[in-house]
């Protein structure tokens, strides 16, 4: 046993700052041993520290310059052959790793370690900057978009916009627990209810060993497939912001997730309704009539207040990923019924009824495809029915000797209420393709069809992206709706019938084809 | 008859002794990986240098955090702090031995988890030369080795190994690593792709001990595409070992929606 007991400690840490190696010359004592390398000076004194106390010999801490960094060399004062040789082997036995160090690169190289520490190898160590472990980010958007065509009731042909989203994030106790902050805001120049703001989050959060706690206003996505997100059902949709369903609203709710060796089991308490938003009169990618927000009407009697309760599963086995789970709560999806108003004109009230729902979203990865599938059957209003979409997407790596990814996606999309179904997704097909180029600028696009296979209604989708240098980014949207026909828009007798025309539900977006670009600039 | 007896001893004791160019490649591996054994986990922050042939450079910031999982292939977080636009991006990678690793990609702009496909890691990584295969944790198991030579190489007396991938979505059919003779550390690998051709060099420099058990890892790695003229640089910094990382806290897919 080679440490020595406390009482014999003889440590002397010398830091000697600005020198190199001190010459030497040709004495005995010309050699060093080596105990390690630091880019920061605090880890080498505390090293030193360390190898000092456990092997009682004198260490000091070198600094060396390499071009404009530092490099911070722990190793013994100037050693005889023979010191040398007890000091290693103690080194060794204490568990330590030493290396020989020769004053002088022009001397023999050591047989047995090191000759020096190549002094070009080192780089000054990346010290976190401040601005990296900065907590708020800042995003502005500026939008347009482009139709080439006048609504159906002559709406706008221009719709520009300008959108700001903020996001603080401060984390306290060791970084178990943490408040975020993030609100979201458009000022819309053509519709006044794209025009909005939402507190997008607003929860603390609280990280245990298996088991996390948070609550406020929150954001979360289930599901695995491209072109319907059926099984996503926590957070209310922000439909004036974008048709596909992935902008959402906050949601009030109090969920616990637990970490097991099974899966993770997540349960949330809802603690509050948030209504669907809706374009106005004004608005585009809109039905026939307006929505009209205030005349909204819900089946629970406790309305916008109905405590909603979820429980989920999820887990993975093997190539096997998904989850499981039960809601019972407030339909997201309102029932959107005709109504007249005292002044006469038309407009749709939604209804939120209750339901419960069972659902599963699943993925599998086999080689280069990846398989997805989700499914639910859901209850409401005394009718349960069964929906499901499912597919595959495929990634070619290096497509046509490129460094691009080429995926192809192919999925579809099934609803047991077949053209009763009260979304669009009832007998579709999706295609897609989605390229990454992988280049410095992170550009990406897809390539979608989505085609219903009995009505031959059509979607063509596309989205693309690219960073514009580091703060800036581009981004590309756009829709052609095709295979319907334009509803008419008088009599109102002809207006409210052509809404139940269940092979036309895109009929009102036939006129709405449209080209959207948004810059964003990121603080 | 005694000669004869004692030739076939002689000679089927050294065929059982031989060590064949495979046996030996691998041990050196194995002894790799015993060295890099046991640090349970580090911390540590990257810098990311993009370099194209005509000298454009841009810059990406990133953190990782591995934890070791010694009955399995090791846990990877990594997350993106710059360009802006990704930032919170996060990866999260479960190493295997022996099957593909499990591999997921948080978006924070959409609040989704993505599996990524198991083919998807020969790819890019970023847009940089580097594949995610090149920076996971190579596990001894996932390669066939072959030694070669001895060979000095930048001063130092190197191991030179050819592994190659056993997985099949790999995007190299063979690589030639320079191994250090006396630390075990790798100090340049040459990657050659699925024609055959030499694709890209990594050269790995400064280094440096850490903890006592004597980690050394690298402040620096470079990776130059042959058949594009461009280039990555890592920078890493800051390594802290033993943080006290927890699989179930810190490595899961819940875990990747709330990185810091």
């Amino acid at each position: 046993m080679y440490l020595i007991r406390p009482s014999l400690l003889r440590v002397w840490l010398i830091i000697l700052i600005g020198a190199g190696l001190p010459a030497t010359g040709v004495t005995q004592a010309h050699q060093r041993l080596v105990f390690g390398s630091f880019g920061q000076p605090t880890n080498a004194q505390r090293w030193a520290a360390n190898v000092g106390v456990e092997l009682d010999v004198d260490i000091q801490v070198q600094e060396r310059r390499e071009a404009d960094d530092l490099l911070f060399r722990v190793v013994t004062s100037p050693l005889h052959d023979d010191e040398l040789r007890l000091v290693r082997r103690r080194a060794r036995e204490a568990g330590f790793q030493v290396w020989r160090l020769t004053d002088s690169a022009s001397e023999e190289p050591d047989s047995i370690g090191y000759a020096t520490v190549p002094p070009t190898a080192y780089e000054r160590t990346l010290s976190a900057p401040r601005d990296l472990m900065r907590e708020f980010d800042v995003d502005l958007g500026f939008q347009t978009r482009s139709y080439p065509r006048d609504g159906l009731d002559g709406q706008s042909r221009f719709q520009p916009s300008i959108s700001a989203m903020f996001r603080y994030r401060r984390y306290f106790n060791d970084d178990r627990d943490s408040f975020t902050i993030r609100p979201f805001g458009r000022l819309d120049e053509a519709d006044s209810e794209r025009t909005h703001a939402d507190m997008r989050e607003l929860y603390v959060s609280h990280v245990g060993d298996d088991w996390d706690l948070s609550v406020g206003f929150q954001q979360v996505f289930w599901g695995v497939t491209e072109f319907h997100h059926l099984v996503d059902v926590i957070n209310q949709t922000d439909q004036v912001e974008n048709i596909d369903g992935e902008d959402k609203l906050g949601q009030p709710m109090i969920n616990l997730s637990l970490i097991r060796d099974w899966g993770i089991l997540d349960f949330y308490v809802l603690t509050g309704f948030r209504e669907r938003t809706f374009p106005g009169e004004d608005g585009r990618l809109r039905r026939q009539l307006p929505v009209d927000d205030s005349l909204v009407t819900y089946e629970s009697g406790d309305e916008e207040w109905h405590i909603d309760g979820s429980v989920r599963w999820s887990h993975h086995l093997g190539p096997v990923e998904f989850g499981i789970y039960h809601f019972s709560g407030t339909n997201r999806e309102p029932e959107l019924r005709p109504w007249q108003l005292t002044s006469g004109d038309w407009v749709l009230q939604p209804h939120y009824a209750l339901m419960d729902q069972t659902a599963l979203d699943a993925q599998a990865i086999v080689g280069d495809y990846l398989f997805k599938l989700e499914a639910l059957t859901r209850s409401s209003q005394g009718q349960r029915y069964a929906a499901a979409t499912g597919g595959f997407e495929r990634t070619l790596v290096g497509a046509f000797g490129t460094r691009a990814d080429l995926g192809i996606i192919l999925e579809y999309m099934y609803d047991d209420r077949g053209d009763d179904a009260t979304t669009v997704f009832e007998h579709d097909l999706g295609l897609g393709t989605r390229w990454r180029w992988n280049d410095v600028a992170d550009s990406h696009a897809l390539f979608g069809v989505i085609w219903d296979v009995q009505t031959h209604e059509y979607v063509l989708k596309l989205e693309g992206g690219r960073r514009l240098g580091n703060d800036w980014q581009l981004f590309v949207e756009g829709r052609v709706f095709g295979g319907g026909y334009q509803p008419p828009t008088e009599p109102v007798e002809a207006v409210l019938e052509s809404m139940l025309d269940t092979q036309n539900k895109l009929g009102a977006l036939q006129r709405d084809d449209f080209l959207q670009l948004e810059l964003t600039r990121f603080f | 008859m005694v000669q004869w007896r004692w030739f076939w001893v002689v000679l089927l004791a050294g065929g059982a002794f031989a060590v064949t160019p495979e046996d030996q490649g691998r041990e050196i591996f194995a002894e790799l990986d015993r060295r890099n054994s046991g640090y349970q986990d580090y911390q540590v922050n990257l810098r990311m240098v993009l370099r194209n042939a005509a000298g454009d450079f841009s810059e990406r910031l990133l953190r990782i955090r591995q934890l070791e999982v010694p009955s399995d292939g090791d846990k990877l977080l990594l997350v993106f702090d710059t360009p802006k636009a990704i930032r919170g991006t996060a990866l999260l990678s479960y190493g295997h031995k022996t099957e593909p690793d499990d591999q997921w990609l948080y978006l924070p702009a959409i609040k989704r988890v993505k599996k990524i496909a198991s083919k998807n890691k020969s790819g890019p990584f970023l847009g940089s030369e580097f594949a995610f295969e090149d920076l996971a944790n190579p596990e001894l198991e996932k390669y066939d080795y072959r030694y070669v030579r001895d060979e000095e190489y930048e001063g130092r007396d190197c191991f030179v190994v050819e592994r190659f991938p056993r997985d099949r979505y790999s995007g190299y059919t063979r690589q030639v690593v320079w191994v250090d003779q006396i630390e075990y550390r790798v100090e340049k690998i040459e990657y050659y792709d699925r024609k055959l051709s030499l694709l890209k060099t990594l050269t790995v420099g400064g280094y440096e001990a850490y903890t006592r058990a004597g980690y050394w890892k690298p402040a620096r790695m470079s990776m130059l595409n042959h058949q594009t003229g461009k280039s990555t640089e890592l920078h890493w910094g800051d390594y802290r070992f033993g943080t006290g990382l927890m699989e179930d806290r810190d490595f899961t897919t819940n875990s990747l929606k709330r990185v810091r």
